[in-house]
């Protein structure tokens, strides 16, 4: 497994596996959730098969997701779990994102 | 009131995702429906054969119509905890009936004290305010704010028919089944328009 850049305390490092706004979507899915398959993913994210294929491998090669393959009616079914890792990481990410915007002026800038 | 943050959005959204199908209210119309049909035809098993009828097919058209359009999702604790709730309240629902059925058969007997005798006379308002209580309830725990209507919609009919309205509670619990069941058709309707089938790990829409 190969472990992805985590960002540290300064805001700046923004842990970019997940601020990628499809990774994002998904991740904060399987955060609120227990587990769900590829159908249901896909269909919340608005991806492709393919799409969110390539997102979840991203995901699973850091160790933020884990995916559970069975076998339903004789047809394969997928689900997908996020992990204690991919947990702490995703609160981060939050934590990160809060600090970034918290000192920020009200609209403007001015 | 808190803010709803975007997280528990996504969540709610989800949930409520799990409700859009319609395939509910089609069973619980169906229900009163049958409670309907066996109240007026004097068939009181068609109650029983209905539900042992309707708990598989229900589990069936979930599998084969609902899934494959917007998947499977196993939801947290908390959600898990709430269908637990609405089992209980059924089971207290159950028990209400009994004791009500026992307070009824009660109100028959000569000694029965006043108080007992008015259970017979407002059977209908009580029953509609168990089951109508009980579906509201149920509503609040599972987050499905539909059965809050149908709860009233239940209780306001028994109560018409209790306070003397032109239509006995058959013919009301037909129209309240008949109506819950063409809502959920509809809604099932637009659900499979909405939701079209999508293929489980075949790699088809595939573009990468």
């Amino acid at each position: 497994m190969r472990k992805r850049t985590e960002a540290g305390n300064d805001p700046i490092e923004i842990d970019r596996l997940i601020h990628e706004p499809a990774r994002l979507l998904i991740v904060a899915h399987l955060y609120v959730i227990d587990s769900a398959d590829y159908v249901f993913l896909m269909q919340r994210a608005g991806l492709t098969w393919g799409n969110l294929s390539s997102h979840l491998s991203k995901l699973e090669e850091a160790g933020y997701v884990e995916l559970d393959k069975e076998f339903v009616d004789r047809k394969p079914h997928t689900m997908v779990k996020l992990t204690c890792e991919g947990r702490t990481a995703f609160d981060a990410y939050r934590r990160q994102m809060k600090s970034l915007f918290a000192d920020l002026p009200e609209e403007g800038g001015d | 009131m808190a803010p709803r943050t975007l997280l528990s959005d996504i969540e709610r959204r989800a949930w409520l995702q799990t409700f859009e199908h319609g395939l509910w209210d089609v069973a619980i119309g169906l229900l009163w429906l049958s409670f309907g049909f066996s109240i007026l035809t004097g068939y009181a098993w068609m109650t029983p054969v209905w539900v042992a009828v309707a708990l598989p097919s229900l589990q069936q058209s979930m599998r084969r119509l609902i899934i494959p359009r917007i998947g499977y999702v196993a939801f947290a604790k908390r959600r898990r905890r709430s269908a637990s709730r609405v089992t209980a309240l059924l089971s207290v629902t159950a028990l209400f009936g009994l004791l009500f059925f026992f307070l009824t058969s009660w109100s028959t007997q000569p000694d029965a004290p006043p108080a007992i005798t008015w259970f017979r006379t407002h059977m209908l308002a009580l029953i509609g305010l168990i089951w109508g209580g009980a579906l509201g309830i149920a509503g609040w725990a599972a987050d499905f704010p539909r059965l809050f209507v149908y709860g009233a919609l239940l209780f306001g009919v028994l109560l018409g028919a209790d306070l003397g309205l032109p239509y006995d509670m058959a013919e009301g619990l037909l129209a309240i089944g008949g109506l819950i069941t063409a809502a959920g058709l509809i809604l099932l309707l637009r659900f499979l328009r909405r939701y079209p089938t999508r293929k489980q790990d075949t790699g088809e829409g595939a573009d990468a």
